[in-house]
């Protein structure tokens, strides 16, 4: 029984990481007033860019930073479009989203199938023999272990330096930025920039640490899963932590019984998160939107009186 | 396409930045054909020949275009009133899963008409209560209907594939695991000796009556009300909630009819994959035309075209066909990218 609890959190971690570095990028561009949708795209493009990069050069680590600038790249077109041109962010995001699925199907066919150096798991000595937290937390690759770092950062960060309150300010008082003489899109703008990287980071995780492989499509609405994620979190780095394991184990149930020979299927467990999420909104959900930055909160309510 | 725009100098400027942008993305699009290694003009000529110049691939051009304008229209009519229907996509699909129950259940043993009749009220129905979760989620609890309507598509595409899997999964079937296929009389009949189901009447004249009655009823008016300004519409003494719900309820429907079409006249079994991003797509037509019934018809042309020509770009230039949404996608953005959203102040 413990071995099976086991199981399902370490493969929550192991597939939770992609979804958790996606989704603190969501959160990022979202504290600054900015939905990216196209964080399914960003994912993609991460995926396949770190992947490609790794089979060329050899290094896992230059794919790792490749799929996050590939990401950052995606991003920069959102931010440019919503902010710039003040086009839509749902259909921005949603165009993104087809455009990351092209342009990863036309440069990924030569990647299908070919074999690309990644990260293998490094059990860290001691850490790893603490019964339960030890093979839930400490044996997975490098990329996860650096994933953990991200998230009490970004809360720290957002918290306590002037940067972050910066961009605080941008997703909650755009008008007052003005008024202190600071450039409201600028500040979103690094801010969405910033999370399509980490969104891309996330993508080349899914490929060079998780997969090991290239596929197209290969994220599976991992993108979107963030996206909600991010509302369930009520915006903050921490809870999408959890949210972000919890979903990750919820997907590792179905394949971990199914191991241990139990019929199960798996498409009743994938909905589990979104059905979960779902009932907290309805439960919490004025509570939860209170929670929302205001400028969001705009966004959310204006998106279709165009 | 911009049969509304009001005056034709304006439709000539409108037209002219349609093809500024298409211009835009096909040279974008040649220029990363070339980065690949692939001969653009080649690519895109065999695409424009085989997609434009065949009779079958202009039928089914139209075949694709029906789903996505009565998806599109799902969108039309909850923006109207202030709404944001991302769900589209769920929709489609609850309303293809409910066609295709209906067709499980009373197959043969009702005559085929009857059975087409019913799947299509039910889909258009389960697509309805499919988005009216979403509406009484903001109208009970205040959650807003973008983000409830995003998550519903997941859950409606774990039902699909829960049915198909298990419960529903043709024991004869071999291959991807599918349905029993919809008997040949229930099938959406074609039109004359072409390839082409009845199915696009019917979305003409959805796109017709939507546009005529957010126009010329009394409903339609009051839709635009709440959706311009919502308090000052609850003080005018209109049914604001009533409103939101109606106009929601009436999308999903439309929504959930277009995944029924598209099973009783193309599917005919439910199978993985089977919506093709439709909701999306059709999320994506309505706004390129600003949310308006008619030119949303020639929108979902447009989109379909490009589709289909993914297709013929797969067979012709070996490229995988997802490629296609690399045009898509550009074409999208630039005129996403050319037109300034009206009414934004600051």
């Amino acid at each position: 029984m413990s071995d099976l609890l086991t199981d399902v959190l370490s493969g929550g971690v192991r597939g939770g990481t992609a979804i958790m570095l996606a989704a603190l990028g969501e959160t990022l561009a979202e504290r600054a007033g900015v939905v990216n949708l196209g964080t399914e795209g960003c994912l993609l493009v991460g995926a396949l860019t770190g992947y490609a990069v790794a089979a060329e050069t050899g290094s896992p680590w230059a794919g790792l930073v490749a799929g996050a600038l590939a990401g950052a790249a995606l991003a920069l077109v959102h931010a440019g479009l919503v902010i710039w041109r003040r086009a839509d962010q749902f259909a921005t995001g949603l165009t993104l989203m087809f455009f990351g699925l092209g342009i990863t199907s036309l440069f990924g066919v030569a990647y299908v199938g070919k074999a690309a150096p990644g990260f293998a798991p490094v059990e860290i000595p001691l850490l790893s023999d603490v019964p339960v937290l030890g093979p839930v937390l400490f044996a997975h690759d490098p990329v996860t272990y650096l994933s953990y770092l991200v998230a009490p950062l970004m809360w720290w960060w957002l918290r306590r330096s002037r940067s972050g309150l910066l961009v605080r300010t941008a997703g909650e008082r755009a008008d007052v930025l003005h008024l202190h003489g600071y450039r409201a899109g600028l500040i979103r703008g690094g801010a969405v920039v910033a999370g399509g990287a980490l969104a891309g980071l996330g993508g080349a995780q899914l490929s060079t640490a998780y997969a090991h492989a290239w596929f197209e499509g290969m994220t599976a609405g991992r993108g979107f899963i963030a996206v909600a994620l991010v509302i369930f979190a009520a915006w903050r780095p921490l809870r999408v932590v959890a949210g972000a394991y919890l979903f990750g184990a919820l997907l590792a149930v179905a394949p971990v019984l199914q191991a241990r020979g139990h019929a199960v299927n798996q498409f009743a467990m994938d909905a589990l998160p979104f059905v979960i999420t779902l009932l907290i909104l309805a439960v919490i959900g004025r509570r939860t939107l209170r929670a929302a930055p205001q400028e969001l909160r705009r966004v959310f309510e204006s998106s279709s009186s165009n | 396409m911009t049969a509304t725009a009001t005056a034709p100098r304006d439709m000539l400027a409108g037209l002219g930045r349609w093809a500024a942008a298409l211009l835009g993305a096909l040279v974008l699009f040649a220029l990363l054909l070339l980065v690949k290694g692939a001969n653009p003009l080649t690519v895109l000529w065999g695409m424009a020949v085989s997609t434009f110049t065949s009779p079958p691939t202009i039928e089914q051009i139209v075949i694709k275009s029906v789903p996505l304008i009565l998806a599109a229209l799902a969108v039309v009519i909850p923006a109207r009133a202030g709404l944001t229907n991302v769900g589209g996509e769920g929709q489609v699909v609850i309303g293809a899963v409910a066609a295709a129950g209906v067709g499980l259940w009373l197959d043969p043993s009702l005559p085929g008409p009857v059975v087409l009749v019913l799947l299509l009220v039910g889909g258009g129905l389960a697509g309805a209560a499919w988005a009216g979760v979403a509406a009484v989620m903001r109208l009970t609890a205040g959650v807003n209907e973008a983000v409830t309507t995003l998550l519903l598509n997941y859950i409606a595409l774990d039902v699909l594939l829960y049915l198909i899997y298990q419960p529903w999964k043709d024991p004869e079937g071999s291959g991807q695991p599918a349905t029993r296929p919809l008997e040949v009389a229930a099938r959406l009949p074609l039109l004359g000796t072409t390839a082409v189901h009845v199915g696009v009447v019917l979305a003409l004249v959805a796109a017709l009556g939507t546009w005529l009655v957010l126009r010329r009823t009394a409903f339609g008016f009051r839709l635009g009300v709440v959706g311009g300004n919502p308090e000052a519409a609850g003080r005018a003494g209109l049914p604001v909630r009533r409103l939101l719900l109606a106009a929601m309820l009436t999308g999903g429907g439309l929504a959930g009819l277009a995944g029924a079409i598209h099973f009783a006249g193309v599917e005919f079994k439910l199978r993985p994959g089977l919506t093709t991003n439709i909701g999306y797509l059709a999320f994506l037509a309505s706004w390129l035309v600003r949310h308006r019934p008619l030119p949303v018809i020639g929108a979902a042309l447009l989109l379909a075209a490009v589709t289909i020509a993914g297709d013929s770009l797969q067979l012709d230039s070996g490229l995988p066909a997802a490629t296609v949404h690399v045009l898509t996608g550009l074409l999208l953005l630039a005129v996403l990218g050319w037109t300034r959203r009206k009414g934004d102040a600051t």
